[in-house]
């Protein structure tokens, strides 16, 4: 039996899954486009109770269950059913718990395990439709009725919703937890599930019912003041209109002056300077010297206390000359005593100078082009080097060489 | 130090005749409705004669004053006679900013109104072009302008300087609603009230007699 019903429901689903978007479209649309459908789809939806036809006539619809099913997991904003029938789920566990009771007593384990399967799922099922209520409720609240347009639809949902929270906790005031106690007598299960369980969640349910109900009269409070200001605007032009020599009796003349019109004058009229007017120049011209600039921060630092100034003869010092600088004056100084062309790498390697061949190359190069014009006119230099075989105009220098002119 | 510098600010906005709401001065607002600087603003006013006074539920302050004497009395009745002026050319208004821009509430504190947008809609419907032309030529706008859009500028021109519209950045099109409206709202229900107009009575009946 439970494996042909596993069966069926995944064949349902399966169903449900292949016609997804006509799903869609008639939970959208409202109703089913049936010219655009193969028979035999339509009568395979229609046979599963998918899609239902209301009256001859008319046109297919989705069932309600789908319908509440989607608009569930949707979260659909649009949806305002409450299943406010708290009586006949009262009922419905009343009786399985007595048909719970009577197996047990009878000692029929099988039939009384699947009572309490059964009455578990009512109870669950009631306290999920009851939150699943409280939750479309605040859904509504939230987005203040956002769903309709206008102000007067707003304040009808709002009426809708308010009945709808008072038939609710009429229906929870049907619970009578003394006589669900009676039932369920010395049975941990059944007291488990009908006492604890429910009146637990019966109380917190009934306690957040009633701040929904504050908050709906509140929001319907507020629809009304605005409703009430738009009327008072029109009602006053309507007014005026129709009596042309109407004017405001004079309500500041009694000896109490109604708090509203107490009105102060003016002290301080708001002023600007006219900088474009020339008559005021000399006095701005005045206000403008008259002008210091205050920092509270400078006067706070102390001024440090005066030192007598000494004037001496500065000491004697001498900066000590780079010896890479001293090395390449002593290569250039070796040019001219030789007087023959130099190479600067050959002059570093037979001296053994410890410095780097690059920067000792840098330096001689350095050291020329610092050479006043006069002394420069002397000197040649030649770099050695060669062309860059890929990228042409970039020369690798690798050595120069200095002789006399 | 900053508490100090916003009743500083507080009590000279205070003084210069502006009404404080949480849309033109927030943080002076919120210092209102703290009891502790409220005394301490109310005790400085009162040694010029002067109160602050509260509106709308505590959504506005203004100052207002102790004692009444004859001056005092003289500049009351000319502002209350300034604000009886003003209700039709304001009411006016407002209507037209709601129906124009199709909404069920007219402006309220902290509502915005998108210039450009407004703009459009009534240069493309002739009554709403008709309602601004007549409303721009009241006294408390004063506009000769013949084009929608010389009538529009100068009207919110003129509604920013009386304080019921705020335009926070002065590069964009965009008004804010200032408490000043809402303030606007019960000096109509108050004159509703006394003088048993039943102006929202009077509305539903003609509403319900359009529906039919």
């Amino acid at each position: 039996m439970s494996n042909n019903l596993h069966q069926s429901g995944v064949k349902l689903l399966r169903l449900l899954g292949r016609n997804a978007e006509l799903v869609m479209d008639a939970y959208l649309s409202g109703s089913v486009d049936e010219q655009a459908l193969e028979p035999s789809t339509v009568t395979k939806l229609t046979e599963s109770g998918i899609l239902w036809r209301p009256e001859p006539n008319e046109s297919l619809r989705l069932s309600r269950n789908v319908r509440a099913m989607l608009e569930d997991g949707l979260k659909d904003e649009r949806n305002r059913q409450i299943n406010a029938n708290v009586g006949s789920a009262l009922a419905t566990i009343k009786t399985v718990a007595g048909h719970y009771r009577e197996a047990r007593a009878s000692v029929d384990y099988s039939a009384a395990e699947a009572y309490l399967a059964d009455l578990s799922e009512q109870v669950y099922s009631f306290t999920e439709s009851l939150r699943y209520s409280i939750r479309v409720l605040w859904g509504r609240i939230n987005n203040e009725f956002g769903y309709v347009g206008s102000l007067n639809a707003k304040i009808r949902e709002n009426e809708l919703a308010q009945s709808q929270v008072s038939e609710l906790l009429n229906g929870l005031e049907m619970f009578e937890f003394a006589e669900l106690s009676e039932l369920a007598g010395d049975v941990r299960e059944l007291r488990k599930l009908l006492v604890t369980g429910l009146q637990e969640t019966l109380t917190n349910c009934a306690q957040e019912l009633s701040v929904v109900q504050g908050r709906l009269l509140e929001l319907l409070g507020r629809f009304r003041q605005i409703q009430g200001r738009t009327r008072l605007l029109k009602g006053w032009l309507l007014y005026t209109d129709l009596h042309p020599d109407y004017e405001v009796a004079d309500h500041v003349a009694h000896k109490q002056i109604p708090q509203l019109f107490n009105q102060a004058e003016a002290l301080l009229a708001p002023a600007a300077v006219d900088v474009h007017n020339a008559q005021h120049e000399t006095e701005l011209m005045q206000l403008v010297a008259g002008i210091r600039s205050i920092s509270r921060e400078q006067q706070q630092t102390p001024l440090s206390a005066p030192t007598p100034v000494e004037v001496s003869a500065a000491e004697e010092f001498d900066i000590p000359d780079n010896p890479l600088k001293q090395a390449v004056e002593a290569y250039f100084c070796a040019v001219i005593e030789s007087g023959q062309n130099q190479s600067a790498l050959d002059y570093l390697s037979t001296q053994a100078l410890p410095w780097d061949r690059e920067s000792w190359l840098f330096q001689v190069i350095g050291g020329f082009e610092g050479l006043s014009d006069e002394h420069k006119q002397f000197f040649a230099i030649e770099p050695l080097g060669v062309s860059h075989d890929i990228y042409t105009g970039n020369f690798i220098i690798q050595d120069v060489e200095v002789g006399l002119r | 130090m900053s508490e100090m510098i916003a009743t500083g600010e507080l009590i000279e906005r205070l003084l210069r005749g502006e009404f404080i709401c949480r849309t033109t001065f927030e943080d002076g607002w919120r210092a209102l409705k703290s009891p502790a600087t409220l005394d301490k603003v109310e005790s400085y006013l009162n040694q010029i004669n002067r109160t602050v006074a509260q509106a709308a539920e505590g959504e506005v302050f203004f100052a207002g004053y102790v004692n009444l004497g004859d001056n005092e009395r003289k500049v009351i009745s000319q502002q209350f006679r300034e604000i009886c002026h003003s209700l039709i050319p304001l009411v006016e208004w407002l209507v037209l900013v709601q129906e124009a821009s199709g909404q069920d509430a007219p402006l309220s504190q902290g509502a915005p109104v998108r210039l450009t947008e407004l703009q459009t809609r009534i240069e493309d419907t002739p009554a709403f072009r008709e309602q601004l032309a007549k409303l721009s030529q009241y006294r408390l706008f004063g506009s000769s302008a013949s084009t929608v859009d010389g009538q529009i500028k100068l009207v919110f021109k003129r509604l920013v300087e009386l304080g019921y519209l705020i335009k926070p950045n002065p590069e964009k099109q965009i008004f804010i609603a200032t408490g000043k409206l809402d303030y606007l709202y019960e000096v109509i229900r108050f004159i509703d009230e006394t003088e048993s107009l039943s102006l929202e009575a009077q509305a539903e009946t003609a509403s319900q007699r359009e529906l039919i």
